[in-house]
């Protein structure tokens, strides 16, 4: 079978859903009419993902404002604050969650993780949600006067937030988790006990939770790492190919784990050869042994325009066909 | 002694309603409504000869022009009338915004479309496509207007190579590197399309501005805190050195809304930058809107220690309000908060100066500025803030008399 192709995240919208937002925040569209197009360009993607002979469907979280909103809207003791800070490396900003009590998962509002109405008939549904570590790193923190306790707290949280997801029909849950590999500063940033710890929390997170899960890192070289992911109990691990260098992976034992291939780059407007993609993946699943792989882009496409977007997709489509025939 | 305190803007305001629509198309005496109101506030004495000529034109170049002109005239106005001591360019009027004003003036570059930056903000982003150039100047048009119509010192914001690089894809130039590593091809692909943003069209801009009469020139590099790895770090130094030397005038950095440890890592590399003369920073944003002077009060100004640890020299353009939407409480006496503005009282810009002070040690390094650009706050808004940002500097200059 041709390996499988997922979104990774949230999809770019459309230079009319864009238009549409703008001149709402000028008072001069109303909500509904957002709505409306939003509905239209979901239903566009879930379209687009069916052509491209996707398994898992997602909804492209067209609405999402930034990747921890959803969760942070869905938790007790944690407030959105005012603060806006950077995503990473890239120029995109989040609202800054602010913890400023004990953390417990509230009531949830389905609409905002997914537009399940417009997944009918999509049986394998997938979805993107910052990890436990990821969170709480991204977080600031005003109440917990120790970190493990606040990781612990965020991990049991989630963890019931999924389980309510569940019931909407997500049978695919990817956690990101960017912060285990992104340490531009220096190294030794991140701590073995750290790591530990953070394991430990997605291991909270999946524990007796009967859904798959991937853990997807991103914008940091994932080979450290990648033995210790592919412990853990979750059906696949993702990698970002553009920050990990694959000559430096240790050849693994076979694993059964899916391993998702970030490969194509959501920060490059580059269209990426699908003959390229098909090659890089193929020595990539060489090193690592790996039998059940996933096609997909290093994180969320939000950082280009749809179009290019599209075209991302597109490359990976046949890069599978291509990786399959050979 | 000269004055301590003095106050800056940090770059745009809002466009009004009558300069975007005056752009497009002909403007009506209604559409100038408006610009009527604040004429009367900013003591814009010929406005109704101006709106007459506009209103007047047939030609589209000639009511641009003045529409621009008007508009600028407005924002230095604006700045002057709220007590600043430095107008800027009258709140980049004449420009799309910081990154598509440059990119619209480079030969092998091409906008491809919006990407988000942050709630419903979005940028639209551009590509190298073949080598780059300069299509024609890009400041100097306003800078002139400028020229003709401050009253007080100005200086002249420009958008930094290392962002301009940042914010595109390399498309040409990742296209033609040869490394093996998907990383290395990056980073040199980098390398090569900032060095010729500096050469083709950084420092053709600073030498008209300069040979016009520029004597400060504000680099905005909001990107440079985005890699903290010291590779991308020695990259923005090699480019600012690059893009400041040879050249007689103020050069000055702003840097905003940095990573987690950006600004901890600016302040690293900030005393290799040459002839830096100030970093103008954000931290009203990440302080809390309560009165007082002691640590917790003042969590946001924490970061200048690095700077100050660090051994950078020159001044800080201190950033004392704050410039997005806010929705939190604000303490008895730090100032109101208005639908999705917060409104900080000279008493709260009072306590940031005199904080931040403790931590410089010397208050004649500090200027008092809002976090960024004002564009998305209205005017009324706009105005509100800047006048309370004079007020209360000069309460902290009381302290010192």
């Amino acid at each position: 079978m041709s390996p499988e192709i997922q979104l990774a995240g949230i999809h770019p919208r459309s230079e009319r859903l864009i238009e549409l937002t703008r001149s709402y925040e000028r008072a001069k569209s109303s909500w509904s009419q957002v709505e409306v197009q939003l509905e239209q360009e979901t239903k566009e993607i879930i379209k687009l993902q069916e052509s491209l002979g996707f398994r898992h469907f997602s909804d492209g979280s067209l609405a999402w404002q930034d990747q921890l909103r959803p969760i942070t809207r869905s938790l007790y003791g944690v407030e959105s604050g005012t603060r806006y800070s950077r995503w990473f490396d890239t120029n995109t900003f989040y609202q800054k969650p602010i913890v400023v009590g004990k953390i417990s998962a509230g009531d949830i509002d389905p609409r905002s993780f997914l537009r399940t109405e417009l997944l009918a008939g999509k049986v394998e549904r997938k979805i993107t949600l910052p990890g436990p570590y990821t969170f709480s790193q991204l977080s600031e923190n005003k109440h917990y006067k120790n970190y493990a306790d606040l990781l612990v707290d965020v991990a049991l949280a989630e963890r019931e937030i999924i389980q309510k997801l569940k019931n909407l029909g997500v049978t695919l849950f990817q956690l990101s988790e960017p912060c285990l590999v992104y340490q531009p500063y220096r190294k030794g940033f991140r701590d073995q006990s750290e790591v530990e710890l953070a394991l430990r929390a997605i291991r909270s997170v999946v524990k007796d939770n009967p859904a798959d899960f991937v853990v997807q890192t991103y914008f940091g070289d994932g080979a450290p790492l990648l033995p210790e992911l592919l412990d853990l109990p979750i059906s696949g691990v993702g990698i970002d190919l553009f920050e990990t260098d694959i000559s430096s992976l240790s050849e693994q034992e076979k694993t059964s784990k899916a391993v998702v291939v970030g490969v194509v780059d959501s920060r490059e407007s580059f269209i990426e050869n699908p003959s390229w993609i098909a090659d890089t993946a193929r020595k990539f699943s060489e090193k690592l042994g790996a039998r059940d792989l996933v096609f997909a882009s290093n994180s969320d496409l939000k950082f280009v325009p749809q179009e290019i977007a599209n075209q991302k997709l597109e490359a990976l489509s046949k890069a599978s066909e291509l990786f399959e025939a050979s | 002694m000269s004055k301590l305190f003095p106050v800056q803007e940090i770059g745009s305001l809002a466009k009004p309603k009558w300069r975007t629509k005056g752009l497009r198309q002909r403007l009506s005496s209604q559409d100038l409504s408006e610009a009527e109101e604040w004429a009367a506030k900013l003591g814009i004495q010929d406005f109704h000869d101006r709106a007459k000529g506009i209103l007047r034109t047939g030609d589209d170049k000639e009511r641009v022009k003045a529409v621009l002109e008007l508009s600028t005239l407005y924002g230095l106005r604006l700045f002057e009338t709220t007590g600043l001591d430095n107008d800027g360019v009258g709140g980049e009027q004449q420009r799309v915004e910081m990154y598509e004003h440059v990119i619209k003036a480079v030969h092998g570059m091409n906008l491809l479309g919006h990407v988000h930056s942050f709630d419903n903000k979005y940028f639209n982003k551009g590509v190298a496509e073949s080598k780059i150039s300069r299509k024609h100047p890009v400041y100097l048009p306003e800078f002139l207007d400028v020229k003709k119509y401050a009253h007080r010192a100005v200086k002249v914001p420009i958008t930094g190579p290392y962002t301009l690089v940042d914010w595109s894809f390399s498309g040409y130039y990742i296209q033609k590197q040869q490394a093996n590593s998907p990383k290395t091809r990056k980073i040199e692909a980098k390398r090569e399309f900032l060095l010729d943003i500096v050469e083709q069209i950084i420092r053709p801009e600073i030498r008209d501005l300069v040979d016009a009469g520029a004597t400060w020139i504000q680099i905005d590099e909001p990107a440079v805190t985005t890699h903290p790895e010291p590779q991308e770090m020695e990259l923005f130094v090699e480019a600012w050195n690059e893009t400041v030397k040879g050249f007689n005038c103020k050069f000055s950095d702003h840097t905003c809304y940095p990573s987690e440890i950006g600004y901890k890592v600016l302040a690293e590399y900030a005393p290799k930058l040459d002839k830096c003369d100030q970093l103008a920073l954000e931290f009203a944003n990440r302080d809390t809107s309560r009165l007082g002077l002691d640590e917790d009060s003042r969590e946001g100004y924490s970061d200048l220690n690095h700077f100050v640890d660090s051994g950078f020299s020159g001044e800080f353009g201190l950033g004392v309000a704050h410039v997005h939407d806010y929705t939190g409480n604000v303490s008895e006496g730090a100032g109101k908060s208005v639908g999705r503005d917060l409104i900080e009282s000279p008493e709260l810009v009072r306590d940031r100066l005199l904080f931040a002070t403790k931590i410089v040690g010397d208050p004649a390094k500090i200027w008092a500025n809002p976090d960024c650009g004002l564009r998305t706050r209205t005017w009324d808004v706009a105005f509100a803030k800047l006048a309370n940002i004079t007020k209360g500097a000069e309460l902290a200059r009381e302290t010192y008399q």
